[in-house]
């Protein structure tokens, strides 16, 4: 093996990942007293929250329709399809309310009514008194919300002097022989040294996996980094076969629009011209949940009642819409139809597709944002030294669908959780325990097996194959055939990377060694994805199975873990859904059928 | 990149002791350059109906206290607003610090001893 | 004053030229700068030439695509592909842009890539950005308020207000403002540049910051803000069609009218 130089780090902290979660994090720790260390593959600012557009949903009540977090909470674990924790649930609904608060007194420039207070918007799933009419709860920044908030952020952060890692690429978490996180190792791409960062907490921040699809609203480095590392720690991932397709993703280039442009009064219609979603939603319409929007233009598509010559796509129109209000309130997604499509909103209806879009499953933990596992019968076993937030984590708030805006509002609040529990539990400036060699010695053989990799299969062909089979075995509507067979050639593609190959032999920006490091991560996650797909025998929220269309409460309410070891063998165990809520504040909601 | 970060931001902050003449320079740049529109727009009007009829006429020109005003007025601006155009283009392209110091305090001197050579001589001419 | 010799590595020779494999109507080919500060070489200019008919329509996809199945060694920076994270950004053409948000069509001839200008290179496409971050960090760019909203609530701000920040706050710091402007390019040191300044006004220009006196202070400087001699290059230049001159005049405006 070649010999790496190796610099040590030692921290109260480490956060792995600057996006909204990670900065938040942070945020909580730096001015709490920790020594905290952040380390991110891209510029803070370059993080896929920037690019979250509609909103972020809090009872805030500022547009006088008695909203209430009781409402939210509702609309949530409705949208969850009661796979989503009721009491993580009402954790995250009620600090909803102070946490956005809090983000606005950071500088947040949110959009304003005319009283001055942040501008709300209807959005998908959100509604009064329990499903009866749409409410306005998305808070919003024009149609460019995550970038006003991560830019906010990491402004703060820059005020208390956080201390950033910019471009380190996490290789994998430092775990001790009694199964204790004690930090991570990372690649600083710029020098290609080796940094040892010990911490007391790890937190994992570090996004979804899109990019294990073809199509996906994903950016290239939403490759669920923190996601494999959790895998090949011997750990879990929880609900894995929960992938939201977003209804409007842009056809063809897959780049995302809105669901605050249907909450501004946009609809979808189909080769007949027509508004569609009032058959399969008669009150919410084209502001169902995803999944059902979704769903309902796959089935208009397949059905023959697509749009354009193959027929095979939908339109969104928003040019009934008066231009000032496109120009004020989505001013983005004017820009990106006429820069992705040709498209002039004023005009023109854009040709949308439902496209991958966010992963409700992830690293199971509690509402602290601390990494739990199933240890027997203790279902809820905390993982010493590790946290989990944002996508990257599955607390779980999403359940079997997400609702829209609750993205951004999960790596707030949670973020600010794991910081208030870090606070807590973390002694200021205790000293580290000394790490055994095999630790390190482990992650570097496996880094330098990839950097000297000289198969002749190329990262690009691999990842390819990947992302084909997952886009065809893990769509929107899944089957058991297609399944098992998406199982097959996954498992296929995945013993494929042992006939890897890199050109670039360089330690200074190698971005062929990450890219192939990233490929390696997405395969594990795509394994456990489709395998958790196949196992669950029942349709919930994103996951539609043809073969058994129906919500199964009596079998199913159960969350799916897996492992995975090192030859790519899958365990599977379930954890309980949460339905107990936290305080008595609010009554446990019980299963129902969902209609919107 | 972290520890660049530092080192280079302090580099940053220390930008603070170079803080000299911002707004000032600027005004004054840009009035003597509006206090010219006028002054040459005179000056080229003379020069064409008087000033080209030959060198008596000249003189006799410049014997009124209406144009030798205007004409040292004219001297005095233009030899700042030339000399202030200059120190910005020594600000710009001049990087070694020692070369930058003389060449500005040349360029002050030549425009001043110009200037003052330049009214001196209307003065001569009017007196 | 003027250097003689060149610096090393600036002089750039032509490099490897990867003709299309297969039988093409579409051909385009496409010119990139490549640099290793691993051998002690000068920088190249590498030839690809790609299949548009099997090609996304951005720049950003074609250097995937060469990425992808030509040479996997070519490194640039990516991440969002839509324009909002603004890690793409490079001289395409002459000018500098998101390689995302820069059509292949609209470029005629053959496709030039080279870094941002005027900056160091780590390698090939990308640029250190080190100093524009750190000046960014100089500028305070994040609310400073001394009176405190009342607890639990937000701060008020009209529509008025707040429609002053438009056009300010969207930027994405890709620096191709920054970069493509010429005081910078000979003061970059000292001047903070467009990006920057356009944050330093974003904070000014928001009713909700009360520090606008010591704002301007800090940038009441010959360097910092005066190197700007409206050129104009950073408003026409910027890909997300945001205008930093015009916010490096109203910081100018506004230091006229107090003094």
């Amino acid at each position: 093996m070649s010999e790496y130089e190796i610099i040590d780090h030692e921290h109260d902290v480490v956060v792995v990942g600057a996006g909204g979660a990670g900065l938040r994090a942070t945020l909580g720790m730096v001015s709490g007293g920790l020594k905290t260390a952040c380390i991110t593959k891209v510029f803070p600012t370059r993080s896929h929250t920037v690019a979250a557009q509609g909103g972020i949903g809090a009872a805030l009540n500022n547009m006088g329709e008695n909203d209430s977090w009781q409402f939210h909470m509702y609309d949530t674990v409705k949208g969850s399809d009661w796979l989503g924790d009721q009491d993580a649930i009402e954790y995250m609904c009620k600090e909803a309310i102070p946490s956005v608060t809090e983000l606005e007194n950071f500088g947040v420039p949110f959009s304003r009514t005319e009283e001055g207070e942040v501008y709300q918007r209807p959005f998908g799933g959100h509604t009064l008194d329990y499903g009866k009419k749409m409410a306005r709860r998305a808070c919003a920044a024009a149609d460019r919300t995550g970038h006003a908030i991560l830019h906010t952020l990491y402004q703060q952060c820059l005020k208390h002097k956080a201390e950033f890692f910019v471009e380190y690429i996490a290789l994998d978490l430092l775990m001790d022989d009694n199964g204790k996180c004690v930090g991570v190792l990372a690649l600083c791409m710029d020098d290609g040294k080796i940094h040892r960062f010990r911490g007391h907490q790890t937190v994992l921040a570090t996004g979804g996996y899109g990019r294990v699809y073809f199509s996906c609203t994903s950016a290239h480095t939403c490759t669920g980094d923190g996601n494999a590392m959790v895998l090949r720690a011997g750990l879990p991932l929880q609900d894995m076969e929960f992938v939201q397709f977003h209804p409007t993703g842009v056809y063809g280039a897959g780049v995302l629009i809105t669901e605050g442009s249907r909450g501004e009064g946009g609809y979808l219609t189909n080769s007949e011209g027509e508004r569609f979603m009032e058959r399969y939603a008669p009150t919410a319409k084209d502001l169902a949940s995803r999944d059902v929007v979704s769903r309902s233009m796959t089935i208009e598509i397949n059905e023959g009642r697509g749009v354009g010559p193959n027929k095979d796509h939908i339109f969104m129109h928003l040019e009934h819409i008066d231009p000032a209000t496109l120009h004020m309130r989505l001013p983005g997604i004017s820009e990106t139809a006429k820069i992705f499509c040709g498209v002039d909103v004023t005009k023109e209806p854009i040709p949308v597709l439902p496209t991958v879009h966010y992963n409700m499953g992830g690293i199971p933990t509690n509402y602290n944002g601390e990494v739990v596992t199933r240890k027997g019968n203790d279902q809820n076993a905390v993982v010493s030294g590790l946290m989990a937030i944002g996508e990257a984590a599955c607390v779980s708030v999403h359940g079997a669908n997400r609702l829209g805006t609750n993205s951004l509002l999960d790596i707030v609040v949670f973020g600010r959780a794991a910081a208030q529990r870090a606070l807590k539990i973390v002694e200021k400036g205790a000293s580290h325990a000394p790490l055994s060699k095999h630790v390190t010695d482990k992650i570097l053989a496996r880094l330098d097996k990839m950097r000297y990799a000289k198969g002749d299969v190329s990262v690009g062909e691999i990842r390819n194959s990947m992302q084909n089979a997952m886009q065809k075995h893990a769509a929107v509507f899944r089957s058991n055939s297609s399944m098992n067979e998406g199982v097959k050639k996954v498992d296929k593609i995945a013993n494929s990377l042992d006939g890897v190959g890199i050109k670039d032999r360089s330690l200074i920006f190698n971005t062929d060694l990450v890219e192939a490091l990233e490929l390696e991560n997405l395969m594990q996650q795509a394994i456990v994805t489709i395998k958790s797909a196949d196992q669950r025998k029942e349709s919930r929220g994103a996951h539609s199975h043809e073969d058994y269309p129906d919500r199964d409460d009596k079998d199913w309410m159960k969350h799916t873990i897996m492992w995975l070891n090192e030859k790519n063998k899958t365990k599977i165990d379930y954890r309980d859904v949460h339905l107990n809520t936290l305080t008595n504040e609010v009554a446990s909601i019980p299963p129902a059928a969902r209609v919107y | 990149m972290n520890s660049n970060i530092d080192e280079k931001f302090i580099k940053v902050e220390d930008m603070k002791t170079l803080k000299t003449h911002g707004v000032g320079h600027w005004k004054l740049q840009r009035i003597s350059a509006i206090a010219m529109i006028p002054l040459v727009i005179w000056f080229t009007t003379s020069l064409m109906l008087t000033l080209m009829d030959g060198y008596e006429q000249s003189i006799e020109w410049l014997q009124s206290p209406f144009n030798a005003t205007g004409l040292i007025l004219l001297f005095g601006t233009l030899y700042f607003h030339a000399a202030s155009g200059l120190q910005v283009v020594i600000e710009d392209y001049v990087h070694h610090e020692g070369l930058k110091i003389v060449s500005l305090i040349l360029i002050k001197l030549i425009a001043t001893v110009l200037g003052v050579l330049s009214i001196l001589c209307v003065l001569k001419i009017f007196l | 004053m003027a250097e003689f010799a060149l610096p090393k590595h600036s002089k750039i020779v032509k490099g490897i030229d990867y003709p299309l494999q297969s039988e093409s109507e579409n051909p385009k080919k496409v010119n990139v700068y490549r640099w290793s500060p691993d051998d002690d070489e000068n920088p190249r200019i590498d030839s690809y030439t790609i299949d548009l008919d099997d090609c996304g329509p951005m720049v950003l996809d074609a250097l995937i695509k060469i990425k992808q199945e030509v040479d996997s060694s070519l490194t640039f920076r990516r991440s969002c592909r839509e324009g909002i994270c603004g890690s793409c950004s490079m001289n395409i053409d002459g000018t500098n842009t998101l390689a995302c948000l820069k059509s292949i069509e609209d470029i005629k001839g053959d496709i030039n890539i080279y870094p941002l200008p005027h900056m160091d290179v780590v390698k090939d496409l990308v640029p250190d950005l080190t100093k524009a971050y750190a000046q960014l960090t100089s500028v305070k760019p994040w609310l400073q308020s001394d009176s405190r909203p009342e607890e639990g609530k937000s701060r008020k701000q009209s529509p008025e207000q707040r429609e002053k920040i438009d056009g300010l706050w969207e930027c994405v710091l890709c620096f191709s403002c920054t970069t493509s402007c010429p005081s910078y390019w000979w003061n970059g040191d000292k001047y903070l540049g467009p990006a920057v300044l356009l944050q330093a006004y974003r904070w000014i220009a928001d009713s909700r910051d009360e520090n606008t006196e010591e704002r301007l202070n800090d940038l009441e400087d010959t360097f910092k803000l005066y190197r700007c001699h409206t050129i104009m290059n950073c408003t026409k230049t910027c890909p997300k069609g945001l205008n930093p001159a015009k916010a490096i005049g109203e910081i100018k405006k506004l230091q006229l009218e107090r003094k």
